[in-house]
Formats: structure tokens, C-alpha cells, sequence
């Protein structure tokens, strides 16, 4: 196996792209990809598919015309972290009641979000929304 | 489906489909186009439509629809009694039995799935989906692709390959879709519990008649995996299909849902 990140050391994974629904699949098959070559348990690997599926459709949602999706896949040693921002016009982040949320944090281990107001640009307040999930190593081997 | 029994090819002397032997060496007999021939051919075929079934029911629970399999095995067994010959001195069954399961495994291997994929990585993928039921059952929880790799004596790349040929496995058919019963023993008891544990979510006005929409096995293994906290692994073996065909399943689901919400949404 090779883990890729020699001494432990995370590695990034970047991948920005635009907020269609359309392109869900290839964010999904890169999270199955980067699960599966860490070597994750099959229920790992779809459960982080799935998770990275809905925090992506949330963001989609509430995405500003032609807004990419920027997505982060940190890869350390017993841990996959994904973050994913949109730019948008709401400022409110995605509900921590919502089934959508329930969703999230069944399949993963930790979940959260947040928003960044940033600076008004021109008359058009855009703001940052994120989500932020992680996916540990099941159990090991027994 | 009323006798099982009748599978038993080995004890030929008591198949239950004995009274159907003559009828082979009559319809040899007649010319071509002998409108007896079509009577013939058809109590021949509905004679013998319990093994069809029978054969049916040993592929059923991977993913594809029991009906399904019973269409493709009666074609088969259509197929046999056409090209069987009662003078070559076989009987029917040991004729009709391989031909009729050569059918349903052909169906496995080319129909379900929704785009080319060579065969080779479809015979992988199965393999794959095969160790995997094994491994989970030795080891109590999912094998990983490397505990795969060493099962199957495959390099860690085949077994990537493989399980990517998964993502093209199409293992819905539109009828299975739209249906909306499934044959899970275990459905009952269940299908009540979104509603409770659903209360205390705030889209649940809107949620709730979408759950109640989705096909009976959907929304149960929706349930057993965000309400009971049992995984892929575990429902899979609970409700007889793979692992692989209950996480497409349940991407499926997440996504009508999505999809009804925001249908429902005023914005």
C-alpha cells in the first residue's frame, strides 16, 4: 500500500469545480478513490461517498451563479477530512436539525459548519459557507 | 411454485414432472407445422414452470428482482424444451437444468448492467462482491480492499478495478423502481419507526410523505442506517443483498429525497 504521505505527513487533495449537481459524480468517485486507496473498510468507503454526496448537494443549493464548489480531501494517517465551501448570498449555514444534517453526522465521525461573511464586493454581499466532515479508520483488523 | 421438491434431478424416478415425458417423444413426432405442436409446446412449458421458479428462487436476494429471474428462467426453460431432443437419450431435466441457469447467470453478467463493461471486470466485480459477503461474515464487520486483495490473491490495483466496475452495475430495474413491495421478512416491524424518530427534525412536515412514497425495502434501509445506526454491512445481511447494492440504494434514496425537498421548497 502506498499511503502516499511518506512520514504521516497529510496529504492535500484539491479539486474545484462547478456547483451543478451534474458534477456530484466525479466528487464522489474521487472520495471513493481516496478512501479506497487508504485502504478504508467497504462501509467506510460508501458511508464517506454518501456523506461527501450530501454535503456537496447542501452547498449546490445555496450556491451564487456560476460559484465553483471547492473541495479539500486532507488524507492523514487514520483520518480523511473533506472541506467544502461555496460562495453565496445566503449567510446562514446549513441547519444542524435538518434530516440533511442527520444524514452528515451518521455517516461520518465529526460534521460542522460555518459561515464566512466576507466583504461586500460591488452591491453584491457574497458570503463563504462551509462544512466540514471527517471519516476515521474503522476499528482495525481484529 | 408448488412442489420444490421437483428440483431434485438426481431421483429421476420422482421429479413430479414424469407425466410430461411422453409428451416430448408426441411433439417429435408430429410434422413441422402441426398446429398440435403449439398445444404441446405450451403444456410442456407451463408443466414445467416450477422449475423455472425454482431456479429463479436460488438466484434471488443479489440485487436483481425476483420477477425478473423468473422472466429470464422461463425463457430459458422455453429455449430448452425447444431445443430439446427426447432421442438423444438424456432426459429433460438434466437437459433443462443447466440451460435454464446458463440463461439467469447470463442475465447477471449482461443485463444488469448500465453500461459496456468488459467482462472480465464484471466476473471481477462479482468475485469481489462474493469475498466481501465471506470476509464480513468472518470478520464481523467490512473487509477492506487490502484484506480483499489478499482473499482473492489480486494485486490492490485489480481490486480498485473492480470495485470502480461496481459504480456501472445497474442493478435496478425500472420495474423494481416503481414497485413499491418488496419481499423482506423482516419489513413489518420496522416500517412504522421514521415517524418517531423523525419528530425532532425541522423538515419533517416535508420529509414525511416522501419517506412514506419510497418503495417499502427503501425506506427500510433508509431507517436501519440513519435511525438504528446499523451499517451497510449489517442491513445488507439482514435484508438478503449485498453491500454494494444497499449503498446504491441507499445513494438513490438520499437523492429522491433531496430531490422532493426541493421540489417542495418555495424558494
Amino acid at each position: 500500500m502506498s499511503d502516499g504521505s511518506g512520514g504521516g505527513r497529510p496529504e492535500e487533495i484539491e479539486l474545484r469545480i462547478g456547483a451543478e449537481l451534474t458534477n456530484l459524480p466525479i466528487i464522489r468517485s474521487l472520495a471513493a478513490s481516496i478512501a479506497m486507496r487508504a485502504d478504508y473498510d467497504l462501509d467506510s468507503i460508501a458511508d464517506l461517498k454518501l456523506a461527501v454526496d450530501e454535503a456537496c448537494s447542501t452547498l449546490i443549493t445555496r450556491a451564487s451563479d456560476g460559484a465553483n464548489l471547492v473541495c479539500t480531501f486532507t488524507v492523514a494517517k487514520d483520518e480523511i477530512r473533506f472541506q467544502v465551501s461555496i460562495k453565496s448570498a445566503s449567510d446562514t449555514a446549513p441547519s444542524s436539525d435538518s434530516f440533511g444534517w442527520r444524514v452528515l453526522t451518521t455517516l461520518t465521525d465529526s460534521a460542522d459548519s460555518w459561515v464566512e461573511r466576507n466583504g461586500q464586493d460591488g452591491s453584491r454581499q457574497e458570503h463563504l459557507v462551509h462544512i466540514s466532515l471527517a471519516k476515521r479508520r474503522a476499528e482495525g483488523p481484529a | 411454485m408448488t412442489n420444490t421438491q421437483s428440483s431434485q434431478t438426481g431421483n429421476r424416478s420422482d421429479t413430479g414432472y414424469e407425466h410430461l415425458t411422453p409428451l416430448f417423444a408426441e411433439m417429435a413426432n408430429l410434422a413441422e407445422d402441426d398446429p398440435r405442436r403449439g398445444r404441446l409446446r405450451n403444456d410442456l412449458v407451463t408443466g414445467h414452470l416450477p422449475l423455472a421458479e425454482h431456479i429463479a428462487a436460488r438466484f434471488s436476494n443479489r440485487g436483481v428482482p425476483r420477477e425478473d429471474l423468473v422472466q429470464v428462467a422461463t425463457l430459458g426453460l422455453i429455449n430448452a424444451v425447444d431445443r430439446f431432443q427426447p432421442d438423444r437419450g438424456t432426459d429433460f431435466l438434466s437437459f433443462a437444468v443447466p440451460t435454464v441457469m446458463g440463461e439467469v447467470r447470463r442475465h447477471f453478467r449482461d443485463a444488469s448492467w448500465s453500461m459496456h463493461v468488459p467482462r472480465r471486470l464484471k466476473e471481477l466485480n462479482l468475485a469481489i462482491n462474493a469475498a466481501s459477503a465471506e470476509l464480513s461474515q468472518r470478520l464481523g464487520r467490512a473487509p477492506t480492499p487490502s484484506e480483499l486483495a489478499r482473499h482473492l490473491d489480486l494485486s490492490p490495483e485489480q481490486v480498485f478495478e473492480g470495485l470502480e466496475a461496481g459504480n456501472a452495475y445497474h442493478s435496478m430495474s425500472l420495474d423494481e423502481a416503481l414497485s413499491p413491495n418488496a419481499d423482506s421478512d423482516s419489513l413489518g416491524e420496522t416500517l412504522g419507526e421514521p415517524d418517531s424518530a423523525l419528530a425532532g427534525v425541522e423538515d419533517y412536515e416535508s420529509l414525511r410523505p416522501l419517506i412514506e412514497r419510497l418503495p417499502d425495502r427503501e425506506r427500510q434501509i433508509l431507517t436501519l442506517r440513519f435511525f438504528r445506526h446499523m451499517t451497510q454491512t449489517q442491513i445488507a445481511e439482514r435484508i438478503g443483498i449485498s453491500q454494494m447494492h444497499v449503498s446504491r440504494l441507499l445513494a438513490r434514496t438520499l437523492e429522491t429525497l433531496r430531490q422532493g425537498m426541493l421540489a417542495d421548497d418555495p424558494d
